[in-house]
């Protein structure tokens, strides 16, 4: 039972990856039969430009409503961050038609669920339900997508306001190593590029949000035409278009959205950075500049992830968990958005040895790993698991909505999903290869999360540059 | 814009003669009309077949053919409450991972590559009622898996220099729990509700880990791994007769042995008056929150009851702690309440975390809320109606993946409950009554005996908490022992 609701789904979170790797062994499978990646759809837009998809699927008598906007922390102004996710908090106040608490009634309230999150490129929204109640899902969405103003008052924001500060201590200021990702994003961005600052924002600016401020947000990109709809699971596609007119098809078109533009990360020079924690075991975190999910070396760097940490005979977490056992674990990861992506290595070292030690240990197998590249059984290993992986994000409804809306957001065609897997299915050694040659080679960020007064152990500490945090308590 | 629209209805409706209103009508949408669910879907409850194998373990497949997958799973009744003795505990965990560290025939570098290129991985681990061993597979590597987790099971060789690496690995995993309030915050609670002496209080420890050793590893897997207590479970694209004849020959060499454990627990310790238990945890932005006393086992009488009464006071996003902590007074980003059923008097707990500056009118709160639901707040239809609708109607959910069906009819077996119990699920959960819940909220949330457990900056709350007159506060330190000032 959880109750973490509106969460915030940051992209560069790598503890969560961490443990999650820790926890189980990669999901991998050799046999590519493509009989088992399809996904039956259809596709259309309503004439105020909202993008619809539906995808029946009865083998359980539920139904998830999805809807993404392409919307994210990158879409906001520095001074005003934390937006996207605050109003993410605001969608759930009640709306023109819809009463408070309503919402919850109508989903949780008979058997299902609902949630929103947010993250540096979109923001979306969803309700699993019985399949007897899509007619009212879909109500309460086009309620809020068309008459969210009409109940928006400075009050309401207030108190969604208080919730996302709670959010923010909870998540990253009471969290031991929970300030990494702004860290990171502080460093490796110029001020003023859309993924320098915290999906979250930071505290001041969430004191500032003014209701106007907010309003003007959402006349923008709260419109149909910037909306992706999906429908999936147990319900008759006829009866579905009938009800997705009749409640969406009077909005208003809004005015079309500006994509910002957006530099790759790029460093001049490689930084090396010590942040004192409220913990007992430092933590070394290196990072290098790579590309966003739409460029195609990310396939190489996803596929080189899985060859260097994850199962025991993956090449990081053999030479330091497992040979020389100064690692208690090390995770490594392209972690990428629309725009930008970055590399990342994580390692929690055994006591007794030093993070300098560790950073020498990491480079070594990366130096080895570049002048060599992968063996022809890493890469199988590495592919293997995709098809297991994908059939099981089909069992979800909400699971196969979002792969098809992201599909749709990002590359205009729900059916994406399928030259995604062909892709990766593609990557040779000579990709991966290539991508660590060119990506790993690259001037980086080492950062070393250390205990407090102890910023001596971190990795070359003579040469490492004190990070401040403004410290999350905020003000009330 | 509601009332604006019905006006602009009323002016046209005088300009225009009557036989248009209904065409009119027709055409505005009345946003304001909830629309209706529905006809309420049938209700599938996966069917499954369940048999003895030749060595005593039970064998249950359930048949799902909708996706090329295979789900299977060994549950083990008993956990490590009956198979660690205090001084060693953590040596089933630390068993269940030196599974997959080699075999008489493979290292455990060969066995993971055999998985990874199976596309798959072995999850394995023993609770503290029961234990493990399973995975999900694409349904043509089914039995290729399943001799990689006979192989890990029957023929671990345990090496010694594994254990080291994982023990290293566990003491550093403890070290860093110190550092997580939401971790101290539960560890101390259950130290404080079941004491020492009740394996409900105990928990792995650096002392526990460093002593425990190869034989004790070996010892365990011996005693725990048999089918005598264990029981299969197949789910997913594949039938009960390829099932049975799979998992025979697959688990071939596993020989009858072992039984059923007792799960007779000692006695609590006695209840104590309300306290409340203060962690100082300088700096902290949130004080971290777990209120409540020792529960009912999952086998009561009154567990449907309970369920509903849970899901008013604290199981949903609307429930009343939320709707008054996180919702209205904006202390908190969630706050829930939950009972831990177990085959022992598992925990009631109300909790979440707070911000600091409100720790002390948030105890306020919480303390309203429970007097509220054993009394002073009597409960709606309304929250009635809700709560039974949430739980009925949920209950397609449980059956949404082949895991979930798995999970769903070991359960069954694990907690003695009847075949039946899903069929009879709506049933029982409408014929609890508003004195039910009423009932077992004054039987079960004892406010006199309340352990209050907060981790939070004592500099900051201390004082406040005080001020309120909830409970007297005991200062403790993250082992839950009396700390000094």
């Amino acid at each position: 039972m959880t109750t973490k609701r509106r969460v915030l789904s940051a992209l560069f979170s790598t503890l969560a990856l961490l443990l999650a790797i820790s926890l189980s062994q990669p999901l991998l499978g050799q046999k590519k039969s493509s009989d088992s990646i399809k996904i039956p759809f259809e596709t259309y837009k309503l004439s105020n430009g909202l993008t619809v998809i539906l995808s029946e699927d009865h083998t359980t008598p539920t139904v998830a409503v999805d809807i993404w906007y392409h919307v994210g922390s990158k879409n906001e102004l520095p001074g005003r961050t934390g937006f996207a996710h605050l109003f993410e908090h605001v969608m759930f106040t009640g709306s023109g038609h819809v009463p408070y608490g309503l919402h919850d009634k109508l989903t949780e309230g008979v058997g299902g669920g609902n949630n929103g999150s947010t993250n540096n490129d979109r923001t979306n929204y969803y309700e699993t339900i019985p399949s007897n109640y899509l007619e009212s899902a879909l109500w309460l969405e086009s309620d809020r997508m068309g008459f969210l103003l009409d109940k928006l008052d400075i009050a309401k924001l207030n108190a969604q306001r208080d919730i996302v500060k709670n959010e923010r201590r909870q998540s990253y200021d009471n969290q031991p190593y929970g300030r990494v990702s702004e860290i990171f994003s502080a460093a490796m961005y110029p001020k003023t590029h859309p993924y320098s600052w915290p999906v979250i924002g930071s505290m001041t600016d969430l004191t500032a949000a003014s209701e106007e401020d907010v309003k003007a947000f959402f006349r923008l990109y709260y419109a149909p035409n910037n909306a992706t709809l999906a429908v999936v699971g147990d319900f008759d596609s006829k009866q579905a278009k009938a009800w997705i007119q009749k409640y969406f098809g009077d909005l208003p078109q809004g005015k079309t959205v500006e994509r910002p533009k957006v530099a790759l990360g790029k460093l001049d020079a490689s930084k090396r950075l010590v942040y004192e924690d409220r913990v007992q075991v430092p933590r070394l975190y290196i990072q290098w500049p790579t590309v966003g999910f739409k460029q195609d070396d990310d396939y190489a760097l996803s596929v080189m992830s899985s060859i260097l940490s994850g199962p025991r005979t993956a090449r990081l977490t053999k030479a330091l968990v497992y040979d020389t056992q100064m690692a208690s674990q090390i995770g490594a990861f392209q972690n990428s958005a629309e725009d930008v992506g970055v590399f990342q290595v994580v390692v929690i070292p055994r006591p007794g040895h030093s993070l300098t030690e560790i950073e020498g240990a990491v480079d070594q197998v990366i130096q080895k790993f570049i002048s060599e590249g992968p063996t022809a059984d890493e890469l199988q290993k590495a592919k293997s698991g995709l098809e297991l992986g994908f059939i099981r994000g089909l069992e979800s409804n909400l699971g196969t909505a979002n792969q098809l809306i992201n599909g749709a957001v990002f590359y205009g065609n729900p059916g994406y999903f399928s030259t995604d897997y062909q892709k990766t299915l593609a990557v040779t050694a000579a990709d991966v290869k290539r991508v660590a040659s060119q990506y790993l080679t690259r001037s980086r960020i080492v950062l070393s999360v250390v205990p407090k007064g102890k910023k001596d152990q971190a990795s070359k500490a003579t040469e490492s540059e004190a990070v401040t945090m403004v410290v999350g308590k905020g003000g009330r | 814009m509601k009332t604006q629209k019905k006006a602009l209805a009323l002016a046209a409706a005088l300009v225009i003669s009557l036989a248009n209103i209904a065409a009119l009508a027709q055409q505005t949408l009345d946003r304001t009309a909830v629309p209706p669910p529905g006809p309420t879907p049938v209700l599938h409850v996966p069917t499954w077949t369940k048999t003895q194998l030749a060595n005593g373990a039970t064998l249950i497949v359930s048949e799902r053919h909708g996706l090329p997958l295979v789900s299977f799973q060994i549950t083990f009744l008993g956990g490590s409450n009956q198979f660690e003795s205090e001084g060693k505990r953590g040596v089933a965990s630390m068993t269940a991972s030196m599974l997959s560290e080699g075999t008489a025939t493979k290292t455990g570098d060969q066995l993971s590559d055999a998985l990874q290129l199976l596309g798959t991985g072995i999850s394995s681990g023993v609770g503290g009622e029961e234990g493990s061993l399973g995975f999900v597979s694409t349904a043509k590597n089914f039995e290729a898996t399943l001799a990689i987790l006979a192989d890990e099971m029957l023929n671990s060789t345990f090496p010694a220099d594994a254990l080291e690496r994982l023990r290293g690995r566990t003491l550093v995993n403890l070290t860093q729990a110190k550092d997580q309030p939401v971790v101290v915050g539960a560890q101390v609670f259950n130290k404080i509700l079941y004491g020492n002496a009740h394996p409900y209080g105990q928990r792995t420890t650096e002392t526990s880990v460093k002593a425990i050793t190869r034989e004790d590893v070996v010892a365990f897997a011996k005693a725990y791994y048999q089918p005598g207590r264990a029981i299969v479970t197949v789910v997913g694209d594949i039938t009960p007769m390829k099932a049975k004849a799979a998992v025979e020959k697959g688990l071939a060499a596993w020989a009858k042995a072992g039984d059923k454990p007792s799960f007779d627990y000692p006695k609590l310790p006695e209840l104590q008056p309300a306290k409340i238990y203060l962690v100082d945890k300088p700096g902290a932005a949130q004080s971290v929150f777990n209120i409540g006393l020792p529960g009912p086992p999952r086998n009561t009488p009154d567990f449907f009851a309970l369920q509903v009464l849970n899901t008013i006071l604290g199981g949903q996003f609307q429930s009343r702690l939320n709707a008054n902590l996180r919702e209205q007074k904006g202390y908190s980003y969630g706050v829930n309440s939950i009972f831990s059923y177990g085959k022992g008097p598992g925990p009631f707990r109300a909790g979440g975390s707070i911000v600091s500056a409100k720790t002390d009118a948030a105890l306020v709160e919480f303390m309203k809320e429970l007097k509220g639901i054993v009394g002073e707040r009597p409960i709606t239809d309304d929250e009635m109606k809700t709560a039974k609708d949430s739980l009925i109607q949920g209950l397609p959910q449980r059956f949404a993946s082949v895991s979930a069906v798995s999970n769903a009819i070991t359960s069954l077996v694990v907690q003695g409950l009847p075949d039946d119990y899903y069929h009879q699920y709506a049933k029982n959960v409408s014929a609890v009554t508003k004195e039910d819940v009423l009932r077992v909220a004054k039987q079960y949330i004892d406010l006199n005996h309340l352990a209050i457990v907060i981790v939070g900056d004592r500099s900051e709350v201390e004082a406040g908490l005080k001020a309120t007159g909830i409970a007297p506060i005991t200062l403790i330190d993250i082992e839950g022992n009396p700390a000094g000032n």
